[in-house]
C-alpha cells in the first residue's frame, strides 16, 4: 500500500510541476493588463493590452500594412498604432489584444502583433474536468485491487476446511 | 492470466504516465496558439485523445464481447466489461473538454450536430452497457446479453467517426485524412504524443479493472463456499 500512495504523490508532484509551468508561461508571455493598468502604470517594456477597438475610431491603410484605433476598456482609452501583417482581427467593436510598446510621450502603444482572447479559464476548466475524475477513478481502483488481494490472503486462512470436504 | 497481467501492467502503466507529462508539457507549455482561436486550442490536446480512446474502448468491448460469445472465457468477459466502465469515463471526459471548448469558439455549450449526437449515443450505450449487468444476477446471462448489446452498439462506432464527413456538421473534419494532413507539425507532435499516452492509460486502467473484476469474483466465490461450509 506504501509502494502505492508515493507513486501518486509522484504523480501529483509532477502534475503540480506541468500547471505551475503552464501558469508561469501564461504569467510572462500570455496574461494582459486592461487599458486603465496601463495608463496608470506606465510600463515602457512590451506589453499586451486587452480591450475593445472602438467604433469609429478606426483607420487602415492597407498597403502599408498599417492601423490606428482607439483601444478601450472599463473607463480608459488608449490610441493604437499598429504595423505589421495584416490581420482580419482589427474590426470595430472587436475585443482584441495588442502587443507592442507603450510610448508616454505620444500617448499610444506601438503595436507589432495583435493576439485573441486568451481564454485561460476555459482551459484550466477543460484539464481539470477532464483529468481529475480520470485520476480520481484510477487511484480508486488501485486501491480496491490493492485491498482485495489483502482480503484474499486473509481468507486463505480458512482453505483446510476446504481440504476436508474433499 | 493474472500474473501477466500483473507483469505488463507496471510498464504500460509507467509509459502512460511519461507520454502523458511529457504531451501536457508540450501542449500547455510549448505548442503555439492557433491563429484563428487564439490560445484555447490547447483544448484540444485533451480532448482529441480522449474522444480517440473513447473508440478504442469500444472496439476492445465489441472485439472482447464477440471472443467471449465464441470462447465463453469468464476473464475475457471481465475484460470486456473493465472496458466498458473506463470507456465511459473517456466518452464522458471527451464530451466535457468539448462542452467547454464549444464554448468561446462556437458560442455554445451545446448544438445538435451529428458528431456530438452520435458520440452521445455512443455514452448511453455505454451506460446502458453498464446498467444491464448491474441488473442481470444471473453471471453468465449477464455476460451473453452485455456481449450481444456491445456488438448491436458497435454500429454507432462508423457512424461518429464519419458523421464529419457524411453531415452537413458544425464540428471540424478530420484533421489526418486521405486528403492529407490539415494540421501544423508542432500541433500534430503533442496530439500525438497524448494520443499514445491516453490509448496506453486506458490499456492500464483496463488491467487493473480487470484484476479488481476478477478479485471481486474471487473474493465472492471464496466468500460463498465458506459459508456453504457452515454447519446449519
Amino acid at each position: 500500500m506504501a509502494w502505492l500512495y508515493l507513486r501518486w504523490v509522484g504523480i501529483v508532484t509532477f502534475g503540480l510541476l506541468i500547471a505551475v509551468l503552464g501558469l508561469r508561461r501564461y504569467e510572462t508571455q500570455v496574461r494582459p493588463i486592461t487599458p486603465e493598468d496601463l495608463v496608470r502604470h506606465h510600463q515602457t517594456d512590451t506589453v499586451r493590452v486587452l480591450g475593445m477597438v472602438q467604433a469609429g475610431s478606426l483607420t487602415t491603410d492597407a498597403l502599408a500594412g498599417r492601423a490606428a484605433f482607439r483601444l478601450v476598456g472599463e473607463k480608459d482609452a488608449v490610441l493604437v498604432h499598429y504595423t505589421g501583417a495584416p490581420t482580419e482581427a482589427i474590426r470595430e467593436l472587436k475585443t482584441l489584444v495588442v502587443v507592442g510598446r507603450w510610448s508616454p510621450l505620444g500617448g499610444a502603444v506601438e503595436a507589432k502583433e495583435i493576439a485573441l482572447l486568451p481564454n485561460y479559464g476555459f482551459i484550466t476548466a477543460a484539464y481539470l474536468l477532464g483529468l481529475v475524475p480520470i485520476g480520481l477513478f484510477l487511484f480508486t481502483m488501485e486501491r480496491r485491487v490493492r485491498l482485495l488481494y489483502n482480503d484474499i490472503r486473509q481468507a486463505k486462512l480458512y482453505e483446510p476446511e476446504e481440504i476436508g470436504l474433499d | 492470466m493474472i500474473r501477466r497481467l500483473r507483469r505488463y501492467e507496471g510498464w504500460c502503466g509507467g509509459a502512460a504516465a511519461a507520454c502523458l507529462l511529457v504531451g501536457l508539457y508540450l501542449g500547455l507549455v510549448t505548442s503555439p496558439p492557433d491563429a484563428t482561436q487564439g490560445e484555447v486550442v490547447r483544448i484540444m490536446y485533451l480532448h482529441v485523445p480522449f474522444a480517440k480512446t473513447s473508440l478504442l474502448a469500444y472496439t476492445v468491448l465489441a472485439a472482447c464481447s464477440l471472443w467471449y460469445l465464441w470462447r465463453r472465457d469468464p476473464l475475457v468477459d471481465n475484460a470486456a466489461h473493465a472496458s466498458a466502465g473506463v470507456g465511459a469515463i473517456f466518452t464522458m471526459a471527451a464530451l466535457v473538454t468539448g462542452s467547454i471548448w464549444a464554448k468561446p469558439t462556437w458560442n455554445t455549450w451545446w448544438t445538435w450536430d451529428p458528431r456530438l449526437v452520435s458520440f452521445t449515443v455512443l455514452l448511453l450505450i455505454l451506460i446502458g452497457y453498464l446498467m444491464l449487468r448491474a441488473l442481470v444476477d444471473d453471471i453468465e446471462r449477464q455476460a451473453r446479453y452485455a456481449a450481444i448489446l456491445a456488438i448491436v452498439g458497435f454500429v454507432d462506432l462508423p457512424i461518429v467517426y464519419f458523421s464529419v464527413e457524411w453531415w452537413r456538421t458544425l464540428h471540424q473534419p478530420l484533421s489526418v485524412s486521405q486528403r492529407g494532413l490539415s494540421i501544423s507539425a508542432e500541433m500534430l507532435f503533442p496530439l500525438a504524443v497524448m494520443a499514445v499516452g491516453c490509448s496506453l492509460l486506458f490499456f492500464y486502467m483496463v488491467m487493473v479493472r480487470t484484476q479488481l473484476l476478477y478479485l471481486e469474483h474471487l473474493l465472492e466465490a471464496k466468500q460463498g463456499r465458506l459459508l456453504s461450509q457452515v454447519p446449519r
